[in-house]
């Protein structure tokens, strides 16, 4: 039997489940004889962050340590959250139950900058000060990786080390250089610190000092160590061959949301989409060879049991090989009762035979990300889609049974005007008109659903000098796009614009944001990226008090030679190509895809060499 | 074809597992296992599995048993058993796999062990002394009040170190189910014993002449 307290807790919660463990796939190790003990923590709920293939990608590769002990935790949810702490469980992992103060190193990932206070919240559960400098040796190691790395300044205080970039070996290292000085005995957590900073791109926080200019403006960023570097550069796997995608998963019981067998194909992106962060941070594209994955995609549906396998990537078709790849999969996946699913199609690449290679077993909605509903808007973007590909696709997906379609569109965008928000419900309705111009099956109607996201620009991105649209501004085309919309066969989803405003608040924001974070946390926000949960108002008077203007972060223009947060944080981009597209952007100029023509953005320099081999005839 | 029934023990962490999840994770490890059990035929071709007398949640059993088909010739079941405990999850543990005798139908008592942390006897022994105890019972329909004296006339305790244990037998047919929880929360109603400390564990089904059922 459990602990009784837990089974207390357990008895008076919803979905227990989500915090017993003993998942199939979950890695158990007698804790008397490994070195080194890792806490994976996931910020959000346990269904959230069981569909995160980053972490099924670490915990396999720790775990392959035999010394070495990966165990995950997540935020418990609201419920559960209140009985912990009612009944002084402190929070533990779901392997060993063990908590957290008994690791090694507790390692949070940053995906979303509405889960920051749920970090806090989580060492708040487990009894663990929140600021660095108030831990000494005698605490875990509290370290970060994930997109949102790239600018984790507003967080930056409370960890000890954050990771740059890709951690297959990055987060082995750190845990190397732990295991040493533990066996060495006596190293001081600063001494272990300065060791770990000399791992590729690791970032210690504590080394730098940050100064700021009489108008709130930084004035510079500096290391404070001798040997530190001025700016860390990311750390990149040149060749992703050399790591076979995880062919073991813990297979969750409780509803993950992305519950099915997934491979990464690729990573990076060729397109240069200047809204997307991950297009810039994760450069160069490099993709696996189509035999490893083919051979990895079969062992992980034969280890889990999984009936759906998802080809996954910032944007699946760009794979060079895919319909060897997809040729290669359907040989077993149908006997085995596997359907596939590729979830980041390019409405401008796919063609009938995907379509057919990947509804041999089961047929679900189509989706397509259109971003801006005129093509200037499209080109100012640099999503380099035309309403013919639009076309062209709805006509290929709707003669192969297909009658729901998803467009996701953007509104916020740069230089955006509201017939370019007339032009999204256009776009939508063309699509309708389409799907009735063409024979389809009496009485099945079309179902087209327009997602509209808030724009958040984002930092290492042409649009980190952008200001983000007022909430006003954002409500106000939001109206205007249900007004013109008219068709009961278009639904309109839209995100709500204040959760988007603090996203970008913490998106470029800085160190002096930590004490807001932290007040905002102590006042009861967390789970701040649920709707159910967020407490703007809570949150606008913690600025308040504090005398922080948000605003200050995302609602400015940033001088193309101001001194950013993230200035020390080199992800291989250079500032000039940001300018350039930037500049290019505001002309509604296009930049061609990476594999056509390089566009001299910098990050070849990671890879030692050019990113594509432009003799060949690329796709 | 033969219908073989896999018989197998559901505690601790398993014990959470709900039986909409439980179809799913069998499904799994059955797919996983590899062995040569039949699908159901149709476009969403899926592993035929009939679960007897659903457990609720984060209660225990020694007893639990899922009837799937198999159109292999003398399957060698102490190998089955093996391959599936390989890739249970944890708190499942596969005891026998035999070919089915008789039908879940037949069941018509499941058997509970009930504990309580070691203080809550003398609280218990009180249940013994009342003269009669109605319980609500909630169906999807309709409510109606089940006398348990009935059912469950006195708790015969056994104090084992710090728990206190009792067994209770309760109607488990298709005319009538009672779920130990009804007890449970009875005592915490009347005595104020917290639901939650109680631990339900399900020991064996008996069928409608009190035989043990296989």
């Amino acid at each position: 039997m459990f602990d009784p307290k837990l089974k207390e807790a357990l008895g008076r919660v919803q979905k227990p489940g989500r915090y017993t463990g003993g998942e199939p796939g979950s890695v158990y190790k007698d804790k008397n004889n490994v070195d080194v003990r890792f806490a994976f923590c996931f910020p959000d709920t346990y269904e959230v962050g069981m569909s995160f293939l980053g972490e099924k990608i670490l915990y396999e590769l720790l775990n392959s340590h035999e010394n070495w002990w990966c165990e995950r935790a997540f935020m418990p949810w609201l419920d559960m959250k209140a009985e912990m702490e009612r009944l002084q469980l402190p929070l533990y992992t779901m392997e060993s139950k063990d908590p957290l103060t008994d690791f090694d190193a507790v390692g949070f990932t940053l995906q979303y900058e509405l889960s920051y206070t749920n970090i806090l919240a989580m060492l708040d559960l487990a009894g663990i000060p929140f600021y660095s400098k108030d831990r000494d040796g005698s605490w875990p190691l509290i370290v970060a990786g994930g997109p949102c790395a790239c600018n984790a300044e507003p967080i930056a205080d409370f960890f000890d080390v954050i990771q740059l970039g890709e951690g297959e070996n990055q987060l082995p290292g750190i845990c190397a250089e732990i295991e040493k000085a533990k066996k060495e005995g006596g190293v001081s957590k600063k001494e272990l610190l300065l060791r770990i900073a000399k791992i590729p791109g690791v970032y210690i926080p504590a080394f730098y000092d940050v100064t700021y200019q009489e108008d709130g403006r930084i004035e510079a960023i500096t290391p404070n160590e001798s040997g530190i570097p001025a700016k860390i550069t990311k750390a990149i796997i040149k060749d992703l061959n050399e790591f076979t995608p995880p062919t073991n998963f813990v297979v969750p019981m409780v509803g993950a949301i992305q519950d099915r067998a997934s491979i990464e194909v690729l990573r990076g992106c060729v397109r240069g989409c200047r809204f997307c962060q991950a297009g810039f941070l994760y450069r160069p594209m490099r993709q696996r060879d189509a035999n490893l994955l083919n051979k990895a995609a079969q062992e992980l549906c034969s280890n889990t049991g999984y009936e759906e396998l998802s080809l996954s990537s910032l944007s699946t078709s760009d794979h060079g090989q895919l319909e060897e790849l997809l040729d290669d999969l359907n040989e077993w996946a149908p006997k085995e009762h596997v359907s596939l699913s590729l979830p980041s199609l390019r409405v401008d690449n796919f063609s009938e035979s995907l379509i057919e290679k990947t509804t041999k077993v089961r047929k679900s909605g189509l989706t397509f990300a259109a971003e801006a509903g005129t093509q200037r808007l499209r080109n100012v973007i640099n999503k380099n889609v035309t309403w013919d590909e639009i076309e062209k696709t709805c006509r290929i997906a709707f003669k192969g049974g297909y009658s729901s379609v998803k467009l996701y569109f953007m509104m916020g965008l740069p230089t955006e005007t509201l017939e370019d928000i007339e032009g999204i419900a256009e776009t939508a309705q063309k699509v309708v008109d389409l799907y009735y111009s063409m024979d389809h099956a009496k009485g099945r109607g079309v179902q087209v659903t327009i997602s509209c996201a808030c724009f958040v620009p984002k930092p290492h991105t042409p649009f980190q000098f952008v200001p983000m649209d007022t909430a006003e501004t954002l409500q106000a085309k939001q109206k205007h796009l249900l007004e013109s919309v008219h068709s009961r066969k278009i639904k309109v989803n839209y995100h709500d614009s204040t959760t988007s405003f603090l996203e970008g608040v913490f998106a470029k924001g800085d160190r002096r944001l930590a004490p807001v974070i932290l007040e905002a946390y102590k006042r009861g926000c967390y789970f701040d990226g649920w709707e159910e949960c967020f407490k703007y108002d809570t949150w606008m008077q913690v600025f308040e008090d504090l005398g922080v203007d948000p605003r200050f972060y995302c609602q400015r223009p940033i001088g193309l030679d101001e001194v950013t947060p993230w200035s020390h944080m080199d992800y291989g981009i250079t500032h000039d190509f940001l300018v350039r597209e930037y500049n290019k952007a505001l002309a509604a100029q296009t930049t061609k895809p990476c594999n056509r023509a390089c566009s001299g953005c910098g990050a070849n320099h990671l890879l030692g060499g050019p990113c594509f081999d432009y003799s060949q005839n690329l796709v | 074809m033969i219908t073989v029934r896999i018989s197998f023990k559901k505690k601790n962490e398993a014990s959470y597992i709900s039986l909409l999840d439980m179809q799913r994770v069998m499904q799994r490890v059955l797919k996983r296992s590899g062995l040569p059990v039949w699908h159901t035929l149709g476009f969403n071709p899926h592993i035929y599995m009939t679960f007897a007398c659903p457990l609720s949640l984060g209660q225990e059993s020694e007893c639990e048993c899922v009837d799937v088909k198999t159109e292999a010739e003398a399957p060698d079941f102490a190998q089955w058993k093996e391959a599936l405990n390989a890739i249970m999850p944890a708190g499942i543990e596969v005891y026998n796999v035999e070919p089915m005798q008789m039908k879940a139908d037949l069941i018509a008592y499941a058997c509970y062990e009930i504990s309580y942390p070691a203080d809550a006897a003398p609280v218990l022994a009180q249940y013994n002394a009342l003269e009669s105890v109605p319980v609500e019972k909630k169906s999807k329909r309709k409510t109606k009040t089940v006398e348990l004296k009935e059912y469950v006339p006195a708790l015969e305790l056994h104090e084992a170190g710090e728990w206190v244990h009792f067994p209770i037998c309760l109607p488990a047919s298709q005319d009538l189910t009672l779920n130990p929880s009804l007890l449970v929360a009875f005592l915490e109603e009347k005595f104020g014993l917290p639901a939650a400390n109680a631990n339900i564990l399900r020991t064996k089904f008996l069928t409608a002449d009190k035989k043990a059922f296989a």
